[in-house]
């Protein structure tokens, strides 16, 4: 729980994986890789439709893992349980194990608001607030500290050049977020994310709404924020999983099917069904 | 389309011109029917306006802040009843505002999906209760109540401190100012609640999952996200219910006392324009009575037209921006 | 990891809860207002009612009595009201929603009809006494059915708009490729496909009306006898509601809790029905 000043590691004991990155991680397990999320055999439902099937799988500290699959096939329901967007909707259920730091968060006592802090989110569409862009950003930060206003406007500051929105917005703090074009909004998004500080980030098909210049922006993104976030990713965008991601698991109709590295994954397939769908056989 | 309907309907072409007649027929009918809607208004604000020229004409602007109301000495002023359609109106507001967005925050927030319906339906209910229900509802029930348990109450809390002392003195009536606001904030809640639940519905659940997801608790996500979202129609449906608080007569006539006076003290009896037309309009007797009357109707009718135009037109705003 | 400021969480925790409490408070006031308000009239309504309620003329103050030139009247009128103000209503949504959508004229009538639909409903009734009454020179049962009637016209203007824009474009396509003239589309499709909603709207404008007092006030006046004449005044609950419960006569007051439950029972019916006819909203807003 030490304070740290922005834009440095979120952790103090530091592991030189910046450089793994680099290198493409030919053998990552290898690595000595730190669970940050364990899913243990997760079973969802929506009413008595059972949704997922006996899922378990690790997200990596600090690592991108893209969940992939056609549509309907559950990614986005695994993403949602893991900041427990679920508990909003009644009806839906979760059984099974879901690990933050060996934490189960799926226990009925656990803190919604204090994991939601803990875990970001950012959606298919961009959700800036009704507010100024200042606001917007400051809005996370407010609920769970209180920091003096010079502190408040670094902090800002620093989400919005994290997310290489500063120079785009700087003049125009306090005018509304919604004046925004749509890929500037969906950073805003992320920014307002990580101004919050939480360890894992969840991104729901962040670029579906997106041109490609503004998706290529986001997904630079991605690749400089792994260094101090978990990052959770859905995509139906094959090779945005191959570029983005260190991990990919590939579900279908609430099965998964596989997981491991992406270049695993998408080079040499375990499943005949991970293979028929990276080909474009189906989905 | 013609030549389709030349063939079908039969080649010989008086078939086809009777079809031309008749649309246009209908086509004439309808729209007269709607220009009939705006012949209405005028005719309404025409004869208010040729109805209160006498009042007008003797008494002038001075009409509008002039405090006594002497059918004998023959000098009217409206400074009583218009004092008192806006006050009983302010308080109705000041208690039904809180009410209502608290009951539409239930429904679309709090409630279980299998009460949402029941509860919806119960309090758009109490809309469809007339309103002289809720007159002798409160002349025969709530007035004795207020006036046996809660004005004392008020009297002797608020005795000696400063501003307040005012507004509640003199003795408990029951009936009053304080007791037709009260009535009013029950009767305009059914109006601003199902509104309120209308727009906050239209908030897209993504932009409240957003807010969830970064940590919020219900009403942060309500207080930050839902109402600045949903900020004009919300106002356009408190503006709705305040068209109707001001223009209600028949529960406000039954428990505002119906004297025409300005008195500090909320607890004290007065009159509503509303009120003032519905006790004396079928007694006066002379041209100057009925002519200030009608003067006063045609003040309440200005002051909510303004009032219901813009809450449409912001409602319409609303409804234009969801539409994008 | 955050340096999460646990005694700022606990203060937001603290006033959720509040916000919470307060929001389901809110609810629960609305229900006891509606239950207060109905076990009332029914406890103060139900002790009254008798053969005699149905039977007999409102009586003198002393004497048994009923109310049936009350609800004659009140029958009488408001449908008299629901024939002037329902075809009129109609043609007028007619045109708004199928010749004339998105006229300038439309949008005009639909913003001043939607004013026109909360507009003090005593201020209608001076509007009659100004061109019916005071020419006449007597209140009538007549001028009692016009000011109903005004009152009708913009639920209906209302609700038909709504139920015609709700038929599918398509269907008049398919009518029109038909070679069906527009009339026809209209008065055999759309009527027919929007029916039950236009049947909602009248019931919702006559359940409006029947608790109507205001405009009845100095238009049809009041009776005490049986009358059928249109050119006279004539009695109706709400009226008689209004004048038997001011009174100091404990008799007149009983069957004016009669008459309550008589007229909220109607309503909160015809309310039902229009409401189970059709789910979308609609009608009086």
């Amino acid at each position: 729980m030490n304070d740290h000043a922005p834009g440095q590691s979120t952790t103090m004991q530091s592991r030189p994986n910046v450089e793994l990155m680099k290198t493409e991680l030919s053998d990552p397990v290898a690595e000595a890789l730190r669970e940050k999320v364990s899913v243990r055999n997760l079973n969802f439902f929506y009413g008595d439709y059972r949704a997922l099937k006996d899922i378990s799988l690790p997200l990596y500290d600090r690592k991108v893992t893209a969940f992939i699959g056609p549509s309907g096939c559950g990614k986005s329901t695994l993403l949602r349980i893991l900041n427990r967007m679920y508990d909003l909707y009644p009806g839906q259920r979760a059984e099974g194990e879901v690990l933050l730091d060996g934490e189960n968060i799926l226990d009925p006592k656990a803190d919604l608001n204090l994991l939601r802090a803990r875990i970001g989110m950012v959606f298919q569409k961009p959700t800036p607030f009704p507010m100024s862009i200042y606001d917007n950003i400051a809005f996370g930060i407010r609920l769970y500290e209180k920091v003096p206003k010079s502190e408040m406007n670094d902090r800002v500051e620093d989400a919005l050049k994290r997310t290489a929105l500063w120079d785009e917005v700087k003049d125009k703090l306090q005018s509304s977020g919604l004046g925004l074009s749509g890929g500037q909004q969906q950073r805003l998004c992320i920014a307002r994310s990580i101004a919050v500080r939480p360890s894992v980030l969840l991104l729901d098909e962040p670029t579906s709404a997106l041109d490609p210049i503004s998706t290529a922006k986001i997904e630079e993104l991605i690749y400089q924020l792994k260094v101090d976030y978990t990052i959770a990713i859905v995509t139906h965008n094959m090779q945005q999983a191959a570029r983005a991601a260190d991990f990919s698991a590939f579900m279908y109709l609430g099965e998964l099917v596989e997981f491991g590295t992406t270049d695993q994954v998408f080079t040499h397939p375990r499943e005949q069904r991970t293979e028929d769908y990276i080909t474009g056989r189906f989905g | 389309m013609n030549t389709v309907a030349s063939t079908t309907a039969g080649s010989n072409s008086s078939a086809l011109s009777r079809n031309k007649l008749l649309d246009n027929l209908l086509r004439i009918l309808t729209r007269s029917a709607a220009i009939a809607v705006l012949v209405m208004l005028g005719g309404v604000i025409l004869s208010l306006i040729e109805g209160s020229l006498p009042a007008l004409k003797t008494f002038g602007l001075s009409f509008v802040h002039t405090e006594s109301w002497n059918p004998v000495t023959e000098k009217f002023g409206a400074a009583a009843p218009i004092y008192g359609t806006l006050m009983t109106s302010l308080i109705a507001m000041l208690i039904g505002i809180p009410l209502s967005i608290g009951i539409a925050i239930f429904i679309t927030e709090l409630c279980p999906p299998k009460l949402k319906r029941p509860i919806s339906t119960a309090i758009e209910l109490l809309a469809g209760i007339p309103s002289i229900i809720y007159g002798i509802w409160g002349l025969f029930v709530l007035a004795p109540l207020l006036q046996k348990y809660v004005q004392p109450v008020l009297i002797n809390t608020f005795d000696g401190v400063p501003g307040l002392q005012n507004l509640f003195a003199g003795p408990p009536y029951g009936i009053g100012i304080l007791t037709a606001g009260l009535i009013l904030s029950i009767m305009v809640l059914p109006f601003i609640t199902s509104i309120t639940r209308d727009v906050f519905e239209t908030v897209p659940p993504m932009l409240k999952e957003s807010a969830y997801g970064l940590g919020c608790t219900t009403w942060e996500v309500v207080r930050h996200v839902v109402l600045p979202f949903t900020k004009t129609g919300v106002i356009g449906g408190v503006m709705l219910g305040l068209g109707r608080a001001l223009g209600e007569t028949m529960a406000v006539t039954f428990v505002i006392g119906n004297a025409h006076r300005i008195s500090s003290s909320l607890l004290a009896p007065g009159t509503t324009i509303s009120a003032s037309i519905a006790n004396e309009f079928t007694e006066a007797d002379g041209e100057l009575y009925t002519s200030s009357l009608i003067a006063l109707g045609l003040i309440l009718f200005v002051i909510t037209f303004i009032v219901l135009a813009a809450a449409r037109l912001m409602l319409a705003r609303m409804r234009r921006a969801e539409g994008k | 990891m955050n340096n999460l400021d646990m005694t700022l969480y606990r203060r937001r925790r603290l006033k959720n809860r509040a916000a919470m409490v307060l929001s389901v408070g809110a609810a629960g006031a609305g229900m006891v207002a509606l239950v207060w308000i109905l076990a009332t009239l029914f406890l103060k309504g139900a002790s009254g009612v008798s053969l005699s309620v149905l039977t007999q003329m409102t009586p003198p103050p002393g004497s048994d009595g009923g109310l049936l030139n009350a609800i004659f009247g009140s029958v009488v009128q408001t449908l008299i009201a629901t024939l002037i103000g329902t075809p009129v209503g109609i043609l007028a949504g007619t045109y708004m929603a199928e010749y004339g959508r998105n006229t300038k004229l439309t949008m005009v009538v639909r913003f001043i009809n939607d004013v026109l639909l909360s507009a003090p409903s005593i201020v209608v009734g001076l509007f009659v006494y100004e061109i019916m009454v005071q020419p006449m020179g007597h209140f009538s049962a007549w001028a009692g059915s016009v000011a109903l009637a005004i009152l009708v016209l913009p639920v209906v203007v209302r609700t038909t708009e709504d139920m015609l824009l709700l038929v599918p474009d398509s269907l008049r396509e398919a009518a029109s490729a038909l070679g069906a003239p527009r009339w026809m589309v209209i008065q055999r499709v759309c009527y027919r496909a929007a029916r039950a909603g236009l049947i909602t709207g009248t019931l919702l404008a006559v359940a409006r009306v029947s608790g109507e007092t205001a405009p009845l006030l100095f238009t049809s006046l009041n009776n005490q006898f049986w009358s059928t004449n249109m050119n006279a005044p004539m009695a109706n609950l709400p009226v008689v509601i209004f004048q038997f419960a001011l009174s100091p006569y404990e008799d007149w007051q009983r069957l004016a809790w009669v008459g309550a439950l008589l007229i909220t029972l109607t309503v909160l019916f015809l309310n039902i029905i229009a409401r189970s006819l059709s789910k979308p909203s609609g009608g009086e807003r």
